[in-house]
């Protein structure tokens, strides 16, 4: 009888051990890109992000250290992250918590490629704001790759600065995110 | 003296133009050629974020640093490849983000390579998605590598 029960909670277990997938990489990308007709610089990368995917949820989640964006210009980079701008000293990380708002969408157990909507908070320079996009997934045997594309409105965020102002600096950014999960 | 003052004005212009065209075309300097501010070992350098974590940031963020460890996983970051020092017992980790011009020397690199990488470093941030903490470097080179 004991034994019977042993293997009843062994294999509950186990079924809720492979039905909680979740994915993490720490080799996540994020780009944007502030660039304006007069000015070509304000756009970086950083490759460090922290990203994981709950393929049984859905839930989403994005951590990036603002210091490692890299930029080819390091005037630009002290910028950034200067009081005026990030203020990365005070606000140290960027990041998003979301999910797949309709799992229906996509099937990780099948390759190809899926359209699907996210929807979560993103918190930048302390403040947070409800952000929905449209993100691809691709499914490759086990490789598992997402990606999105989105603007945001720094004012939202209350991102100012004189580059602002004076259109050195987009006022809407783009922001590129792509995560590959093994 | 209104010669003066347009050939005033003309200098002040033409420096001042100088000045946006010097800074916009500033580059950072190739890693390899940077010499290290710090030469760290890659367990003790985590163990010092992992303590004291406002001192380490103020110490070593945006400073040249060179780590030796030996390479625990190496991860693809879009095109490119970032290489990765964990501590095993506490999850805390290292990451290192090529340098353009040396991003084919991070695919050359295998865990369990003994390296020494240097680079800028961006300091140190706990994740609540991990639950430990990470010390992020960006444009790396690798020094040496030893099987």
């Amino acid at each position: 009888m004991k034994k019977t029960a042993f293997l009843f909670v062994l294999s509950l277990v186990t079924c809720f051990a492979f039905a909680q997938k979740k994915l993490v990489t720490t080799s996540a990308t994020i780009s944007f890109d502030a660039t304006t007709a007069i000015d070509a610089l304000p756009k970086a990368t950083n490759k460090t992000v922290i990203a994981s995917l709950d393929t049984k949820t859905g839930d989403i989640a994005f951590e990036a250290a603002i210091k490692n964006f890299a930029f080819s210009n390091p005037k630009i980079q002290e910028h950034f992250n200067g009081e005026g701008w990030m203020n990365s000293d005070k606000f140290t990380t960027a990041t998003f918590k979301g999910k797949i708002t309709d799992l229906t969408k996509v099937n990780f157990k099948k390759n190809g490629s899926y359209s699907v909507p996210v929807s979560g908070t993103l918190m930048i320079h302390g403040e947070s704001n409800p952000v929905t996009s449209t993100a691809t997934i691709v499914v490759n045997g086990k490789k598992i790759s997402t990606s999105s594309n989105f603007s945001i409105a720094l004012e939202d965020y209350k991102v100012k600065g004189g580059a602002i102002g004076a259109g050195k600096v987009a006022k809407n950014p783009t922001i590129t995110v792509q995560a590959d999960f093994n | 003296m209104r010669k003066k003052v347009m050939i005033t004005l003309f200098v002040l212009l033409a420096l001042g133009i100088g000045g946006i065209v010097y800074v916009f075309n500033l580059k950072y300097a190739d890693s390899k050629e940077e010499a290290a501010d710090f030469t760290v070992n890659a367990t003790t350098f985590i163990n010092e974020f992992a303590t004291e974590n406002t001192l380490a940031n103020k110490k070593y963020t945006e400073k040249i640093v060179a780590v030796s460890g030996r390479v625990s996983s190496t991860e693809q970051a879009d095109t490119t490849v970032n290489i990765k020092i964990e501590d095993s017992l506490t999850g805390n980790y290292i990451i290192f983000a090529f340098q353009n011009q040396y991003l084919k020397e991070a695919k050359q690199i295998n865990e369990g390579d003994s390296v020494i990488v240097k680079g800028s470093c961006s300091g140190g941030i706990y994740s609540e998605i991990l639950e430990s903490a990470s010390v992020s470097f960006k444009r790396c080179t690798l020094m040496e590598k030893f099987k």
